[in-house]
C-alpha cells in the first residue's frame, strides 16, 4: 500500500539514502556545502592529531620527534603573543602583502591584456613565446641576485623580482584562455559585422576572462610563496624576514606559526577573490 | 582569390581534352543559368498556388536548349565551378567538387532554399563559402559570389545561424540581439529597443527573458536568440546550418513556424540546411540535394510554399507526397551515382 502512495517528492527514504552514498561517488558532483567543510576540516584536522601524536610526551626526550625539530602544537601556539608583540607579525604581514600587490598586480596589469592580445593575434604570440618560456623557466636562484645589482636593496627589487618571476605565468594564461574559446563566437560576431577590434574587446576578452581570474587566483598563491624569498635578502620587515631570523635564532615553533598565519591569510585571500569572481561573472555558474 | 593561394596541385590541367571539357561545362552552365532566371521570373510573376500546382518535382538544373537570358540583376548567389580541397599531397580531400549553381535575385522577395544531402557531403563548406569563413574560404578553383562580386570575408550582410555555440554566454539576451547594433555604433537606447522588438518576434518574452543570461536559457530559446541578433541586421542573405537540429519535434515545429513568419517580411534569401526532409520541403521554395562526397549538386527541386503551421501542413498526404519523392530520388540517385563510381 505504500507503493501508490510513494509519489510524492522526497517520499521514499530507501532512494534518498541510496543516492546520498551513491552521489558521493559521482564524477564532477559538488558534495552539499556541510560536507565539503567537513572534508576540508577533516583533512586538517588529520595534520594537526599526527602533528600532536608525534609531539606528545612530557618530557623532551619521551617525544617521537625532538622539539628542536618539529614543536608540539602548545609551544608553537605560545609564539603567538611573541610574534604579534615583539616581533611586529602585523607590520611584516603588510609589508609583504603591499609587496604582493604591488609585483603581482603589475604583472597582471601589463600581463593580461598582452597576454590576451597574443592568444588573439598569433604573430605576436610567436614573437613572445620564446620569452615566456625562458622567463617561465628563469631560475628564481638567479633573479635574486640579478634584481638586486638593477633595482637596488629595497622596494623596487622586491616589487620588480616579484613582477618578472609572474609576468611570464600572467602572460601565458591570459594568452591560452583567449586561445581556448571556441571560434564559433568569433564566426558569430564577423557574420554580424563586428570589426577585429570589436571582436576582441567585446568577445573574445570577456570570454576569456572567467578563466584569467580563476588561473591568477593561483598563481597568487605562487607571488606569495616568491616574495618570501625576495625578503630573505636585505629586508627589514616581511614574512620572508620573521622567517629567516626564526630559523637564526632556532626558533622552529615561529617558523611554523608564521606558516600557520602565512596558510590562513591565503585562504581569506582566496576567498576573497572567488567572491568578487562570483559577482563579477554572473553567467558562469560553474565558477 | 584564390589565386593569392599558391597551390600548384589544384591547378586545372592545362591539356585541350581537360580545357574542352571546361568549355563545355560553362555553356551547360549558362544554359541552366538562363532556364533557372527564366523560371524563377515566371514564379515570382505567379501567385503561390499556381506554383503549388505544378508538377511535384520539377528538375531546373537540366540544360535546356534556350537562347541566352536577357541581361538581368546578378544572381543574389552564384557558384562557378567551385571545388574545395582541404589539405594538399597525399593527405588532400576534396569537400565539395565543381559545384555550379546560382540563385536568382527576385525583386522584394527572396528565396529560401534548403540543402538536404548525407552527412559530411559539404553543406556546411557551402554554407561557410558564402559566409566567407575560413578554412573552408576561399575555394580552391572556382569563384564564389554574391549579388556579382566575389566573397572576400564574412559580414553583415551575410548572417549566419550555427547549431552549436550560439549565444555570447557573457552577454544578457537583449545585448546579444543587439550585439550587431552595438558594433554599427547604434545608440545604447536605439538598440535596445530594437532588440525588444526582436525579442518578441521570435516568440521570447521581453519581461522576462530579456535580462536573461544564456545559460537560464532552454536550447530552443537560444536559438531564437541567434535568429533575432542576425535578423534585426536585416541581411540580405541568411545562412542557417542546422539550427534546429538538435531540438525536440514539436519544438522544432514551432521554430520553423516562427521562421517561415518572420521571413515572410524580410525579402531575405535564405539557405537552410538540415537533415530533415520534412523540414526542408516545409520551410524551402527549393530543395538543393547534395550528393556524399566529394560533394556536387545533384538536383535542385522545386517545392510548395509554407502555407499552414508546420504541424497542420506536414500531415497533409501531398506533403508527404514531395517528401517520398525527395527520399526516392535521393536514393536513386546516390545508387546510381555509387554505381558510376565503380
Ligand atoms: N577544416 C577541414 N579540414 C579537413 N577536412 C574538412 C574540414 N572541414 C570539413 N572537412 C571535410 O569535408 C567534408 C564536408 O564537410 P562539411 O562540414 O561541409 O559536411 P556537412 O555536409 O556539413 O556534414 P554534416 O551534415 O555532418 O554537418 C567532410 O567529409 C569533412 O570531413
Ligand atoms: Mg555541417
Amino acid at each position: 500500500m505504500n507503493d501508490g502512495a510513494a509519489g510524492g517528492p522526497g517520499s521514499g527514504p530507501a532512494p534518498t539514502r541510496e543516492s546520498w552514498t551513491k552521489r558521493l561517488f559521482r564524477l564532477r558532483e559538488e558534495p552539499p556545502y556541510w560536507l565539503r567543510i567537513l572534508l576540508g576540516v577533516s583533512s586538517v584536522g588529520f595534520i594537526l592529531i599526527v602533528w600532536a601524536a608525534l609531539t606528545s610526551g612530557s618530557i623532551p626526550e619521551e617525544r617521537a620527534i625532538s622539539p628542536a625539530v618539529l614543536p608540539s602544537l602548545g609551544e608553537t601556539a605560545e609564539s603567538l603573543p611573541r610574534l604579534f608583540g615583539e616581533r611586529g607579525l602585523i607590520a611584516s604581514i603588510a609589508a609583504s602583502l603591499t609587496r604582493v600587490f604591488l609585483g603581482f598586480g603589475l604583472a597582471c596589469l601589463i600581463g593580461i591584456p598582452f597576454g590576451m592580445l597574443a592568444g588573439a593575434w598569433r604573430p605576436f604570440n610567436a614573437l613572445m613565446t620564446p620569452l615566456v618560456i625562458f622567463g617561465r623557466n628563469i631560475p628564481i636562484a638567479a633573479l635574486i641576485p640579478l634584481t638586486l645589482l638593477w633595482f637596488g636593496i629595497d622596494e623596487t627589487q622586491k616589487v620588480m623580482f616579484l613582477f618578472i618571476a609572474t609576468v611570464p605565468f600572467v602572460f601565458s594564461s591570459a594568452a591560452s584562455a583567449v586561445v581556448a574559446i571556441h571560434q564559433r563566437y568569433v564566426e558569430t560576431a564577423q557574420t554580424l559585422g563586428a570589426s577585429p577590434w570589436q571582436i576582441f574587446r567585446k568577445v573574445l576578452a570577456p570570454l576569456a576572462l572567467p578563466q584569467v581570474f580563476t588561473d591568477n587566483r593561483q598563481l597568487f598563491g605562487l607571488a606569495f610563496g616568491y616574495i618570501m624569498l625576495a625578503e630573505l635578502v636585505n629586508a627589514k620587515r616581511g614574512l620572508g624576514f620573521l622567517i629567516q631570523i626564526s630559523q637564526k635564532r632556532s626558533q622552529p615553533e615561529d617558523i611554523l606559526m608564521i606558516l600557520v598565519i602565512i596558510g590562513l591569510l591565503a585562504w581569506l585571500i582566496d576567498k576573497t577573490l572567488a567572491w568578487f569572481q562570483r559577482g563579477l561573472f554572473p553567467y558562469r555558474r560553474d565558477l | 582569390m584564390s589565386e593569392d593561394r599558391p597551390s600548384p596541385s589544384d591547378a586545372p590541367p592545362a591539356d585541350p581534352e581537360a580545357l574542352l571539357a571546361e568549355l563545355e561545362r560553362d555553356t551547360a552552365e549558362a544554359l541552366a543559368k538562363a532556364k533557372a532566371d527564366a523560371e524563377a521570373e515566371a514564379r515570382a510573376a505567379q501567385p503561390p498556388e499556381e506554383a503549388e500546382a505544378a508538377a511535384p518535382v520539377v528538375e531546373v538544373s537540366a540544360p535546356a536548349d534556350e537562347t541566352p537570358a536577357p541581361e538581368v540583376d546578378p544572381p543574389v548567389v552564384a557558384f562557378r565551378n567551385v571545388t574545395k580541397t582541404y589539405g594538399d599531397g597525399p593527405k588532400a580531400f576534396t569537400a565539395i567538387k565543381d559545384l555550379t549553381f546560382s540563385v536568382p535575385d527576385i525583386p522584394g522577395k527572396g528565396e529560401f532554399i534548403c540543402v538536404l544531402g548525407p552527412s559530411g557531403c559539404g553543406k556546411s563548406t557551402v554554407l561557410r563559402l558564402i559566409a566567407g569563413l575560413g578554412p573552408q574560404h576561399p575555394p580552391t578553383i572556382g569563384e564564389v559570389l554574391v549579388e556579382g562580386r566575389p566573397v572576400t570575408g564574412p559580414g553583415a550582410d551575410r548572417g549566419m545561424v550555427f547549431q552549436d555555440y550560439t549565444s555570447f554566454d557573457h552577454m544578457t539576451v537583449e545585448d546579444n540581439v543587439a550585439f550587431g547594433l552595438a558594433c554599427r555604433g547604434v545608440g545604447k537606447k536605439e538598440r535596445l529597443e530594437q532588440a525588444h522588438h526582436w525579442i518578441d518576434k521570435v516568440g521570447l518574452s521581453v519581461g522576462h527573458d530579456a535580462r536573461k543570461y544564456p545559460h537560464q536559457l532552454s536550447g530552443g530559446m537560444r536559438q531564437r536568440v541567434a535568429i533575432a541578433r542576425t535578423l534585426i541586421l536585416k541581411p540580405r542573405i541568411i545562412l542557417m546550418d542546422e539550427p534546429f537540429g538538435a531540438l525536440d519535434p514539436s519544438t522544432r515545429m514551432q521554430m520553423q513556424d516562427n521562421l517561415v513568419a518572420l521571413w515572410r517580411d524580410l525579402e531575405a534569401t535564405v539557405f537552410f540546411v538540415t537533415h530533415s526532409i520534412e523540414e526542408a520541403v516545409y520551410l524551402g521554395d527549393r530543395v538543393h540535394i547534395l550528393s556524399s562526397s566529394p560533394g556536387t549538386l545533384l538536383r535542385e527541386i522545386q517545392v510548395p510554399p509554407p502555407d499552414r503551421p508546420a504541424q497542420a501542413m506536414q500531415r497533409d498526404p501531398e506533403f508527404l507526397e514531395y517528401v517520398f519523392d525527395i527520399r526516392d530520388t535521393i536514393e536513386t540517385l546516390e545508387a546510381s551515382r555509387r554505381a558510376g563510381d565503380d
